[in-house]
């Protein structure tokens, strides 16, 4: 009987399916366009397309990964459920103040406050406080709180979040209040915050919460239609699902912290990038995926995600583990535009898929990155391998109404001043993951995927000071990939504040055990065996008086002093590589203690490439531009042709269905046992 | 100068935001002050070798920050690795306009040549004088508000003054997280300058230098197109005022005359009143109405940075030696924001008056408390100084900002404050009714109590709009009023005088402080019904104040709209009879001073 490992990474605009028979090494895969409207028809079409292409049974279906963008979408677009709130008496109004203040970047004068996932009116006050080290000094009012789940259902919530203050330092009331909601209103689905992220700061943790609360009744329901309809084709293989820190976790889990799933395609980019990079050696890795409207940046550093507490979704805070991924507005869809001023911008405005670039010939009018690799023939006038003609005529005219002529250049300055203009603000993400947290790019290779990114990652790669870069032969699809190179993680967190000298070894010991037991028996209800789970202990500290913490891995299984000495020092190194400075006479602090918990899943062996015969040879020739002097003969590669140990130097262009990769003339491009392509720049 | 291409000047705008942006990061995360890492009370900015300000955060104070730098040490004598520092507001005309705004300079250097500067200043937690905080209420001259510190050089080619940085740190109440602050800014002076050393290593002198031109051109030509656009030429004049100085019961008008003739544009400030004996007095650098205007005037344009070329697209700016925005030393200046946001509001009015009502209505100022305690038995002081939010102004285009302090700063979240003070917090909510009515409503204000845990302690207040709530404009009112009382509800309840420092407190008493609103823009008449309702329904307005202020009439028992009810009492009510409303209605800066 074969048996088949299976991925689906459901996108915006089109679901992508990777399939792979581990015995074979056969490995087939598709596109289906995505439903919003109800996402599990997307999910189901591409099941159904990839199984018929490999003649398969949904039955030999042994393993089943998903990255889904439904709590993504929910809460970017407000589209999340009716949601009520209940909180300590006096506080209605934390989450609509916020932090008061207008952030940073904006115009004082323009900045309009951005409207709550819940609105005040959904908000419940009852009385209860809970004071700083945990002590009750008011006792939970069990009937206002009764009142409040009634008067909340009666306004049609379908979703309640608890968030009551020092929550993080005592739960009781919070659990009780969780109860007797659940008793009164036992349709409503409950988010409490001691659960969702126990911390202080209660404005940040009331917002996760409420953005739990707000996506919990889509993901639930979604989440019932896909097991419903894997059942109906008798998938029996678990289905996991991608979260935002990069591990996998089971539906019924999925259904209980929703907001896990808020960054879950992005993140599951990142570990098909960090898979790319352990087969080819290369554990240091910078990751862009470059789409339509965005481009989202990571760094790897010796085969692991960096992580953060600190991210964001849309104008809010999300200060949950996530892979820390910096996205910005461009990609090939970004518009040019000249401003009043006469400067050039590019995005983060785009023409998205509709209308789409002006070569689409859909309408748009505006020049966009890809028109501009078009007009220089970056990228063939056509999309995947020829099914959808490029109108060259509408990019140009594009190019230089909108460009050229206000800017008083010739057509191809332009096109590359857009390039440049788009490249640059990539190079500055890029940077931001990099440099500007003291990481030297000479040290990281470029692994650059999604439809655009092959077509920039040369001028990245150069601009950026990388040794090299990858295509992987997917590049596509590195989403989908990566959800077969995932494990189970779970993530908890205990806030234990402790200062230099007086660091509680004994209590630390003790959370640290608790947090594992706690993870050990999570894993099993996931169905982890024992030895197949594995944890990993993290501190995050800070020197006295500082607000923001750094988190370190905890050198030890145990907690020794030794030990404890070893992660201040290394406190101390990470404080100076990332702010330039440490300070070795000033005070410590502990303030969380962390354990990640994986459970290990098995690992698909991707096929080899075939073995090469002779050189690469191209198929044809094209005119490409890659600097203002006029354009260069360019030899064109077909990346389905192109075998492991093909070697050949720049300038070239490598076209295949899903993109194109363009090699400058000052580079050399290699094709590894993976049919991962590597280039190098030849330095001058 | 050659001719650099648009799109490599692009290029380096684009990699100056990033320096700053990383300067900012860097402090952030590594300051150790209330003030500095929860508040956020800290800005970066790029500045050319002449002191010109290329890029900052989008804050409308002075920019002339590097010019006194400059006088005392020529450019000639600078060396690479100096950094200069500087709180002194009158050695520095202004450049600083409170004592604790400290002001950190990095010269940066291209092949031995001066090219720029990288500059930081944070508002440090305390640096000595009358009161825990160095601003009082009570002060009524300078000296009172702490150390001076005139431009100086803390480190010379990389070396540290290690004298004048130990007689300032010295000189604070809280010299460990001065100090933790000092050097959160320092390293952040010194990484812009190592990201503006990569930038003109990447593209040359000439390039970084002509990217500084065109990015001052740049906001020159949107403001001056801006200005031709949307202001007539007339001359339009407006004054606003402040409650008091907290020392007396005066209050102090600033007056504006705007004038535009042939695309000439000059801000008089002459007719202000004189300086204020408490320390609401504002030595205000030419370029703070200036940017006000500029920003407000630009704020559609996302690509438009507040810098020099906002002074040049504006002629003229005067003001009167010994007035409140010019005042003579050694005055006190603590509080200058109280000013500096009448300032703001007579731009607005003027501006209201040129266009026909479409400019924004006038916003509070922020509030601030200073509660501190002295423990004998450590010999420690104690110290919570509090930012609170305030409503803004409504605009032509949207509601003003509820529950707001000022650009980029933030609150402390209730559980960090119960943390870090001697207090408990024992409620935070939108203050009901306070923001002014209108088509666009003004943002409100908020409500804040804070018990007191420690045994005995005294509290300082900054809060204003009390007396002269912030006017609306088009047809919009005014917001309405704040105030502060300890233990509210209680046989002890008292007021306090909004403005007032030294105002003792014991174990146990609640501080309730309310703060006011911001005005509406338009008539409330003609806020969407539904709108109106919502209002209701999140707890911004009362039901009262939708039937008397807008018309509305909700049903006692569904809360949902009677229509028929509602286009009755609306045919019915008396629309507005003039531009601003301040209480009633007026027009001209005649009729306003009538009607104070």
């Amino acid at each position: 009987m074969s048996q088949y490992a299976l991925a689906l990474d459901v996108g915006g605009t089109f679901t992508d399916v990777i399939m792979v028979e581990p015995g074979s090494g056969a490995l087939w895969t598709t596109k289906t366009p995505s439903t919003p409207a109800d996402p599990s028809e997307g999910f189901f079409d591409g099941v159904d397309k990839v199984l018929g292409r490999a003649g398969a049974a949904a039955a030999d279906v042994t393993s089943l990964f998903h990255g889904s963008t439904v709590a993504t979408n929910a809460i970017l677009e407000a589209k999340g459920a009716a949601t009520g709130m209940i909180v300590t008496d006096g506080f209605k109004y934390v989450l609509e103040i916020g932090r008061h203040d207008i952030p940073r970047k904006e115009n004082l004068y323009s900045w309009v406050k951005p409207a709550r996932p819940i609105p005040p009116r959904l908000i419940m006050e009852v009385p209860e406080r809970v004071q700083l080290d945990g002590s009750v000094a008011r006792p939970l009012d069990e009937d206002a709180c009764r009142q409040a789940a009634l008067r909340l259902k009666r306004r049609g919530v379908q979703s309640i979040a608890i968030v009551f203050l020092h929550a993080y330092a005592n739960p009781a009331h919070e659990r009780r209040a969780a109860e007797i909601v659940r008793a009164a209103f036992p349709e409503a689905q409950v988010s409490v915050s001691s659960d969702v992220l126990p911390v202080f700061r209660e404005y940040e943790r009331s917002m996760v919460t409420a953005l739990n609360a707000y996506v919990q009744p889509k993901v639930g329901s979604y989440i019932e239609k896909l097991s419903g309809g894997l059942k109906a084709r008798e998938v029996s293989s678990p289905l996991l699902i991608m979260k935002s820190n990069g591990g996998v976790f089971s539906p019924s889990r999925a259904a209980k912290r929703a907001v896990d799933l808020a960054l879950s395609g992005p993140a599951a980019g990142v570990i098909g990038a960090r898979y790319v990079g352990d087969l080819t050696g290369m554990k240091n890795a910078i990751t862009i995926d470059i789409g339509g409207t965005s481009a989202d940046i990571s760094l790897i550093e010796n085969g692991r995600a960096q992580m953060t507490n600190d991210g964001e979704i849309g104008p809010f805070p999300l200060p949950i583990p996530i892979v820390d991924i910096h996205t910005i507005g461009a990609g090939g869809g970004s518009i040019a535009a000249v401003s009043a001023q006469g400067g050039l911008t590019v995005g983060p405005e785009s023409a998205g898929a509709s209308p789409g670039p002006a070569c689409y010939g859909q309408g748009g009018e505006r020049p966009t990155v890809t028109d501009a690799n078009l007009v220089l023939g970056r990228i063939p006038p056509h999309l995947l391998g020829g099914e959808i003609p490029l109108d060259t005529e509408r990019a140009e005219r594009a190019v230089r109404d909108h460009v050229a002529e206000p800017l008083g250049l010739d057509l191809h300055q332009a096109a590359l001043g857009i390039l440049k203009i788009v490249n640059s603000n990539m190079v500055g993400a890029l940077k931001v993951v990099s440099v500007e947290k003291g990481y030297d790019p000479q040290d990281f290779a470029l692994v650059a995927f999604g439809g655009a990114g092959p077509m920039h990652a040369g001028d990245l790669a150069r601009l950026l000071g990388t040794r090299s870069f990858v295509i992987p032969p997917y590049p596509g699809i590195l989403c989908a990939m990566g959800l077969l190179a995932t494990d189970l993680q779970l993530d908890y967190v205990r806030t234990q504040v402790q200062r230099a000298p007086n660091y509680d070894l004994a209590g630390m010991e003790a959370t640290y055990a608790a947090m594992a037991e706690e993870a050990a028996a999570d894993l099993a209800a996931e169905g982890v065996p024992p030895e197949r789970q594995q944890s990993q202990r993290f501190a995050d500290l800070r020197y006295a008086k500082q607000g923001y913490e750094l988190t370190v891995a905890f050198p030890e299984d145990v907690v020794t002093a030794e030990a404890v000495a070893a992660l201040v020092e290394e406190f101390h190194r990470r404080h100076e590589q990332l702010y330039t400075f440490s300070d070795t006479d000033a005070p410590v602090e502990i303030v969380n203690l962390r354990l990640r918990a994986v459970g290990l899943v098995d690992k698909i062996d991707l096929p080899k490439a075939p073995a090469a015969e002779g050189d690469a040879k191209p198929k044809g020739n094209r005119q490409v531009w890659f600097d203002d002097k006029g354009p260069t003969e360019t030899p064109v590669f077909d990346r389905a042709a192109l075998a492991a140990g093909h070697a050949f130097a720049g300038p070239a262009i490598v076209d295949q269905a899903d993109t194109t990769t363009v090699i400058s003339p000052d580079q050399r491009a290699r094709v590894d046992g993976y049919g991962n392509l590597i280039v190098t720049t030849v330095r001058g | 100068m050659q001719n650099i291409d648009t799109v490599t000047l692009e290029l380096i705008k684009g990699a100056i935001r990033s320096t700053r942006s990383e300067m900012e990061a860097l402090i952030d995360r590594t300051s150790m002050s209330p003030f500095i890492r929860e508040k956020k009370d800290y800005f970066t900015a790029i500045f050319d070798k002449a002191g010109n300000l290329v890029s900052s955060t989008n804050l409308p104070m002075a920019g002339n920050l590097i010019d006194c730098i400059l006088e005392q040490y020529p450019a000639e004598t600078m060396l690479p690795g100096d950094l200069y520092w500087y709180n002194d507001p009158y050695a520095s005309r202004g450049a600083v306009s409170h004592m604790p705004d400290m002001v950190f300079v990095a010269p940066i250097f291209h092949d031995g040549k001066l090219f720029a500067f990288a500059e930081a200043w944070g508002h440090l937690w305390d640096i000595g004088g009358m009161m825990p905080g160095s601003i009082s209420p009570d002060a009524t001259e300078t000296f009172q508000e702490g150390i001076l510190m005139p431009p100086t050089r803390v480190y010379r080619g990389g070396e540290l003054n290690e004298e004048v940085f130990r007689v300032f740190i010295r000189n604070s109440r809280f010299p460990e997280i001065v100090k933790g602050d000092v050097k959160a800014i320092m390293a952040a002076c010194r990484l812009g300058k190592k990201r503006m050393e990569e930038i003109v290593e990447r593209f040359g002198h000439d390039a970084t230098v002509a990217a500084f031109e065109f990015m001052m051109d740049q906001s020159e030509a949107a403001l001056r197109k801006a200005l031709d656009e949307k202001v007539p030429d007339g001359v339009y004049s407006f004054r606003d005022y402040l409650d008091s100085d907290a020392v007396t019961e005066q209050s102090y008008g600033v007056h504006l005359t705007l004038s535009k003739q042939n695309g000439s544009v000059s801000f008089d400030f002459s007719a202000t009143d004189d300086q204020a004996r408490g320390a609401v007095n504002f030595i205000m650098d030419k370029s703070v109405p200036k940017f006000m205007a500029g920003l407000y005037l630009t704020r559609d344009d996302p690509n438009i940075q507040m810098n020099s070329g906002f002074l040049r697209a504006i002629d003229e700016v005067k003001t009167r030696k010994g007035s409140l925005v010019d005042p003579v030393y050694p005055a006190p200046l603590g509080m200058r924001s109280h000013t500096m946001i009448r300032v703001n509001s007579a731009i607005f009015g003027t501006l209201a008056q040129a266009t026909g009502g479409q400019a924004s209505a006038a916003s509070s100022c922020y509030v601030l408390y200073y509660l501190s305690s002295f423990d004998r038995a450590s010999g420690e002081f104690e110290l919570c100084i509090e930012g609170l939010a305030v409503g803004f102004g409504a605009r032509p285009m949207a509601d003003g900002i509820d529950a707001v302090y000022y650009v980029a700063q933030k609150n402390y979240p209730v559980e960090f404050a119960e943390m870090e003070f001697g207090v408990q917090i024992e409620g935070y909510r939108i203050h009901k009714d306070s923001g002014g009515p209108g088509r666009y409503r003004g943002g409100c204000g908020i409500v804040r109590d804070i018990r007191v845990i420690a045994d005995e302690a005294t509290i300082g207040l900054r809060l204003d709009n009390v007396k002269y709530p912030a006017w609306g404009v088009n047809g919009g009112q005014s917001g309405r009023s704040g105030r502060v009382v300890v233990n509210p509800g209680t046989p002890e309840e008292r007021e306090l005088k909004p403005l007032s420092d030294r105002n003792v407190l014991k174990k146990g008493d609640l501080v309730r402080v309310t703060t006011s609103g911001g005005g509406g823009w338009g008539s409330p008449l003609e806020r969407p019904m539904e709108q109106v309702r919502d209002d209701v329904l999140d707890g911004f307005i009362s039901n009262d104040s939708a039937r008397d202020d807008y018309g509305v009439v909700l049903d006692e028992e569904s809360g949902e709209i009677d229509v028929a009810a509602t286009e009755a009492r609306r045919a019915g009510m008396a629309g507005a009879t003039g531009m601003f409303h301040r209480r009633g209605y007026f027009d001209g800066l005649e009729e306003a001073e009538a009607a104070e």
